[in-house]
């Protein structure tokens, strides 16, 4: 069984990823928080202007008599200051969604490209649906991070401040109070809700596994019936669901007490304020102008500390999404690879030019196997051993030789190494010891991208691209036109069941090439292959779990491709490469035999 | 609308604690504009009262200021512990409702729910109802009464002042948002459309790592992936500037009520209808009421995605409730009758011998009525054409298999050979030719009967994420560790089970132990052999296996057969000689069959 490749030694090194990761990536939207900042203080500036005019024209109203005529103009005055406050509050919104948007954008970027770079050998331990969540739903929870809870931080520490000096000024006594309340809110928030929100937290992690019990259960439906157990499982589904309810409520009733606790300590603040000016009104302490407008900002005093209580939930979602994240970023390429050369898309340093310089076999000018024709090469292993960073010893000491121009089959049960010597042919890997050779000289010292284009190969799955199967075919010839992926689609057979697609060659392609048989997938990708046009052909269980007239069809286009190339089969039955002139056998890491007759 | 009234019909269930949640969320929210507005006035009569001098009657207010604090906080927290419990009720009775609706639909009708794209959307789908209650509903209905209440109390000192009340509270609240939400529909259907392409575009980036590197296409995978990206969070930011404005337009409301109270009541003032004390809490209730629509905007904002998942839910349901052409009508009707004429013997396969579980009364009922195991199985003509297919899967197919036989299946890769096993077991009908069972015909059986006889290793191994054991023990629940252990010998999987340090209890599936494809098969086939019934059925066990494993198992299998019948369905070779007919499938299009 596939045990979960572990985490290469760079990831465990780094300590607490995630807070440098977030501290670093959030520097792309500093400038579009810092512009939200400042919308958010300017806001907080307006309000307290608005409560004073307000606070003026009531006293007036209240105490001196003062009708519509008296107090209009001021009342006017107060339309400009409303509307500017609505202005800034969506400007600073907007400004911290696109803050928001920026960050999403390149950390998606940059996780895709270092997920390309670290290779499907370095990968191989992950499944493909985490990575995907990764790419999409994690990068997605980092906005909650930057466009909510980051701008609440900083209204949560601007408006407060702001609305404190100006009671400061109207009312030392309410500032007090207010001032004597607000620390009390994160005290008991931290107090209670840390543990409590981590249990909240685990609960909600339990509620999506529910969720996705009941999905597989649908999903495999007619397992259940078969089995005579899917009316047992609709009770099954209705007694899980009401146990985690119960569970589930006995953590939230304590861990809504922390909101019960902000809630509190908001509301009794504000009455205390109402209760002390009251009395001090009675007592002709204050004036009553000061004394309304000191109780109009006591609200919005706490507004802010409220509003960061809320994106507290946000928060947690995005600093969990932001480990996922850091923790994949910390994964180092395979340090084989690294010793050999640079991952292939992100490193380009000055060595690569030498390396691009490198003319296969004898080709004398530099467009690489670019331009055929291009001469089969000849590929020797020498005492080449692979152990994977999780010390699984994949080969040792193999040495074989692949002829130019000859078929070369490897069989061996699975398990034996076979994947692991078309990784080290792609250069998905690197080996730990010895050297590939081509042509005489050391694989390792060629640019991968340039040599991965001197090599056509057909895995065992291929992967159809979402996109028209001409599209697909493609991939092996970008720059094809029609009439080309058609000839290479005739020449390993494949155009006879294209042909009777409804939409031919333009057929899309769904979700894991759904529409297409696992053969039909496999003349594709052969066809794929043969647009390539390359010296060195690679394939990978060509016939495997085919029924005998696709592997037939399969067979013969085998055949063609292989004339005038160097040329690899992987398989485990010898009867599926029959045609080869030579044959390997591998078990254990191991070449067993070199059979030069084939093995019938 | 509609679609809103049943969605409520859903919830009926929890509709107690429903109601109880609004009503305590009502509590706290009124407690809310009272504090307000009685503080206001408290001030101000307190403001009026030292200026001229006089006492008043300060125990009141003061003590009503701490009441409604009080309320307030306990409303909230008593709203808040409600409406999730409201919510985890409505969830498991939305899933049991659910699942009860899907489950009688033929394998054909399921296959769609089989891709990961409708799976994924039924999953958001899901997510969205069931927390429609807690963002979108209470919200609202407190929102319509607590607002209502409060313009009614304003409507006894002014009634332009209530009206006006109403009217801003009512474009904050409902139209302002709705209006938003048709300007930034657009931009939310093309989120939608983006949200899958990247989708597509992330799975070609993983899964297609491999071809895409050997091929050299990283610049252009990349340059798609980047596009799709690019275009997804240009919709994102676009929806979400202008869920922006509806908040922006609910702050400029609450001012202007404040604005306009202030402006109403001042001529009250001075014609003596109300005092000065009334002016103030007029004019803070005003400003206050507010907090009735503040989560609107953002309810709101997520309603088309809500009525769009409401709506795909009913129509999976809907569907499921229709007779459906297939098997589903005919074997439900047939269950409806409840007395079914046949009684297929009862089988005590070793697997079973220590373990008397109850498959169901009726079958228990059986067993002690009847004595050994069988189920002769004839089935002539069977032909069967999946909906929307253009050719039959199975055409004009015969098969006798007498209890004890073995007899393989073979045949080129999609010529039906699957869909005899959907045909037998009853979860399709055919649409022609019969099936008899035991000797009577298996269409007067129901579902449950029927698959009885059955033990089935189906094509996909359909494992469920849990341990192994609790993977094998879908096949019979009381099955003990002995019983587990020899079915996995006898699939060829218990050294490997065993060389795993946690055994039987390891994780598979999801964050779990990824087994390989000829690892998930043999699973598969250790527990239909798990399974007391007379018939076995492998669907091309020995995929993933080279040749001489592939023997091995089928030897093992027939070794410890027991008594049964075997049905091996498969395109290679291994194991044929072990059997007693071959059975060839033709291609759809080609000749009837001839028994070997």
């Amino acid at each position: 069984m596939v045990a979960p490749v572990r985490n290469t030694p760079a990831a465990d090194v780094a300590a607490t990823p995630d807070k440098t990761f977030l501290r670093t990536r959030t520097k792309l939207a500093r400038g579009g928080l810092t512009l939200a900042m400042l919308c958010s203080a300017a806001g907080a500036g307006l309000m307290v202007g608005q409560y004073f005019l307000i606070a003026q024209v009531l006293r007036d109203a209240v105490m001196h008599g003062a009708g519509l005529p008296q107090l209009m103009p001021r009342l006017w005055l107060l339309l400009p200051i409303i509307a500017a406050r609505a202005v800034l509050l969506w400007a600073g919104e907007a400004t911290s969604i696109g803050a928001g948007a920026r960050v999403r954008l390149a950390v998606r970027g940059e996780l895709a490209r270092h997920l390309l770079a670290l290779g499907p050998v370095a990968l191989a331990g992950e499944r493909t649906g985490a990575l995907t969540v990764a790419l999409i739903d994690s990068v997605e929870a980092l906005d909650a991070y930057v466009a909510r809870y980051l701008p609440a931080r900083a209204a949560s520490a601007l408006v407060p401040l702001t609305v404190a000096v100006a009671v400061l000024a109207a009312d030392k006594l309410s500032a007090l109070i207010l001032v004597l309340a607000a620390p009390l809110i994160p005290v008991f928030m931290v107090l209670i809700g840390r543990g409590a929100e981590k249990l909240n937290q685990a609960q909600w992690a339990r509620l999506a596994r529910l969720a996705a019990h009941f999905l597989e259960a649908l999903q495999l439906l007619t397992t259940l019936k078969l089995f005579n157990a899917s009316k047992r499982e609709a009770e099954t589904i209705a007694r899980v669901s009401d146990e985690y309810r119960q569970a589930t409520m006995a953590v939230l009733r304590v861990a809504f007490l922390s909101s019960l606790a902000l809630e509190f300590f908001a509301t009794v603040g504000v009455a205390l304020v109402a209760i002390a000016v009251g009395f001090r009104l009675l007592w002709g302490e204050i004036g009553f102008g000061e004394g309304l407008f000191v109780l109009l900002l006591a609200p919005e005093f706490f507004q802010p500390l409220r509003g960061l209580g809320t994106q507290y939930h946000a928060r947690m979602a995005a600093v969990t999404a932001a480990e996922r994240i850091a923790a994949l970023l910390a994964r180092s390429s395979l340090p084989l690879v690294m010793a050999a050369e640079g991952p292939p898309s992100t490193h380009g340093g000055a060595d690569t030019s030498r390396r691009r310089g490198w003319r296969p076999f004898g080709r004398h000018d530099d467009r690489g196997c670019d331009a055929a024709p291009v001469a089969a090469p000849s590929l020797a292993f020498d005492h080449v051993s692979l152990t994977y960073p999780d010390n699984r010893v994949a080969l040792t000491d193999v040495t074989f030789h692949l002829p130019p121009g000859r078929v070369t089959a490897l069989i061996g049960p699975s398990g034996a190494g076979k994947s692991s010597i078309a990784a080290l042919l792609l250069r998905f890997v690197a080996p730990t010891a010895g050297t590939i050779r081509v042509d005489g000289e050391d694989l390792a010292t060629i640019d991968p991208a340039t040599w991965r284009r001197c090599v056509a190969w057909v895995p065992q799955r291929p992967h159809l691209f979402h996109g028209t199967i001409a599209a697909n075919i493609r991939l092996g010839g970008p720059d094809a036109d029609d009439a080309p992926v058609a000839r290479a689609a005739a020449l390993v057979g494949a155009d006879a069941f294209i042909a009777k697609l409804p939409a031919g060659y333009g057929h899309i392609i769904g979700e894991r090439g759904a529409g297409l048989s696992g053969g039909q997938a496999r003349l594709v990708a052969l066809a794929r292959a043969a647009l390539r046009d390359a010296p060195l052909l690679i394939l990978d269980e060509p016939t495997a779990s085919l029924d005998a007239e696709t592997e037939h069809l399969v067979a013969r286009a085998v055949r063609r491709l292989g004339e005038g190339r160097t040329v690899l089969i992987i398989a485990h039955r010898p009867e599926a490469v029959r045609h080869a002139d030579a044959t390997l056998r591998l078990q254990a890491g191991r070449v067993m035999q070199e059979a030069t007759a084939p093995c019938a | 609308m509609r679609l809103m009234l049943r969605l409520l019909t859903l919830s009926r269930p929890a509709a107690g604690w429903l109601a109880l949640g609004s009503l305590a969320a009502l509590v706290a929210l009124v407690a809310n504009v009272a504090l307000l507005a009685v503080s206001g006035w408290f001030v101000t009569a307190m403001g009026v009262a030292g200026t001229a001098g006089r006492s008043m009657n300060y125990f009141t207010p003061a003590s009503l200021i701490r009441l409604f604090a009080i309320l307030r906080t306990l409303g909230r927290y008593a709203e808040r512990v409600i409406t999730h419990e409201a919510t985890f009720r409505l969830i498991a009775s939305l899933r049991v409702w659910l699942f009860q609706r899907i489950e009688p639909l033929s394998p054909p009708a399921l296959a769609a729910w089989r891709s990961g794209d409708l799976g994924a959307r039924l999953r958001t789908d899901l997510d969205r109802l069931e927390t429609v209650y807690l963002r979108l509903i209470s919200p609202l209905a407190v929102a319509l009464v607590g607002g209502a209440v409060l313009v009614a109390w304003l409507s006894r000192y002014s009634a332009p002042l209530a009206w006006l009340e109403a009217a801003l509270l009512l474009l904050a609240g409902l139209l302002g948002p709705l209006a938003v939400a048709r300007l930034s529909a657009p931009a939310a259907r093309r989120q939608v459309t983006e949200e899958a392409l990247l989708n597509a575009a992330t799975v070609d980036l993983v899964q297609g790592m491999p071809d895409c590197l050997a091929f050299g296409a990283e610049a252009a995978q990349l340059a798609a992936f980047d596009a799709h990206s690019r275009a997804l969070v240009r919709a994102q930011v676009q929806n979400g500037r202008a869920g922006a404005l509806a908040q922006s337009l609910l702050m400029l409301c609450a001012a202007l009520a404040l604005w306009g109270a202030i402006v109403l009541a001042v001529p009250l003032l001075r014609t003596g209808a109300i005092d000065g004390a009334d002016l103030v809490m007029l004019a803070l209730a005003c400003l206050g009421g507010f907090e009735a629509v503040a989560s609107l905007p953002g309810a709101l904002q997520g309603l088309g995605g809500v009525l769009e998942s409401a709506r795909r839910i009913f129509a999976i349901a809907d569907a499921a409730a229709s007779p459906a052409p297939g098997g589903t009508a005919r074997s439900r009707s047939s269950a409806k009758e409840g007395m079914a004429p046949f009684k297929p013997r009862a089988f005590e396969g070793d697997a079973r011998s220590q373990s008397p579980a109850a498959e169901g009364e009726a079958q228990s009922a059986l067993r002690a009525t009847r004595g050994p195991a069988a189920c002769d199985i004839a089935a002539s003509g069977l032909t069967y054409t999946y909906p929307g297919a253009p050719a039959p899967a199975l055409r004009d197919f015969g098969l006798t298999l007498r209890q004890g036989q073995r007899i393989a299946i073979t045949g080129p890769i999609g010529c039906g050979k699957s869909t005899l096993i959907l045909l037998l077991t009853g979860l399709v009908a055919p649409d022609g030719g019969n099936v008899s069972l035991g000797g009577c015909p298996a269409g007067d059986l129901d579902g449950e009967t029927r698959r009885g006889c059955f033990a089935v290793a189906p094509q996909e191994p359909g494992l469920f994420s849990g341990t192994i054991r609790y993977a094998l023990r879908l096949a019979d629940r009381e099955a003990d560790d002995a019983a587990l252990w020899r079915a996995l010998r006898t699939a060829q999987l218990d050294q490997e089970v065993a060389a795993l340090p946690d055994g039987l209890d390891t994780w598979i599936g999801e964050a779990g132990l990824t087994l390989s494809g000829g690892q998930a098969k043999r699973l598969s086939v250790a527990r239909a052999l798990l399974r007391p019934a007379p018939v076995l059925i492998l669907d091309e066990p020995t995929e993933g296996l080279d040749a001489a494993a592939a023997e091995a198992l089928l030897q093992a299998v027939v070794a410890n057969l027991a008594g049964r019948s075997l049905l091996l369905i498969t395109h290679g070779k291994a194991g044929l000689a072990l059997m007693d007919a071959v059975v060839a499938v033709p291609g759809a299009q080609a000749s009837p069959p001839q028994t070997a």
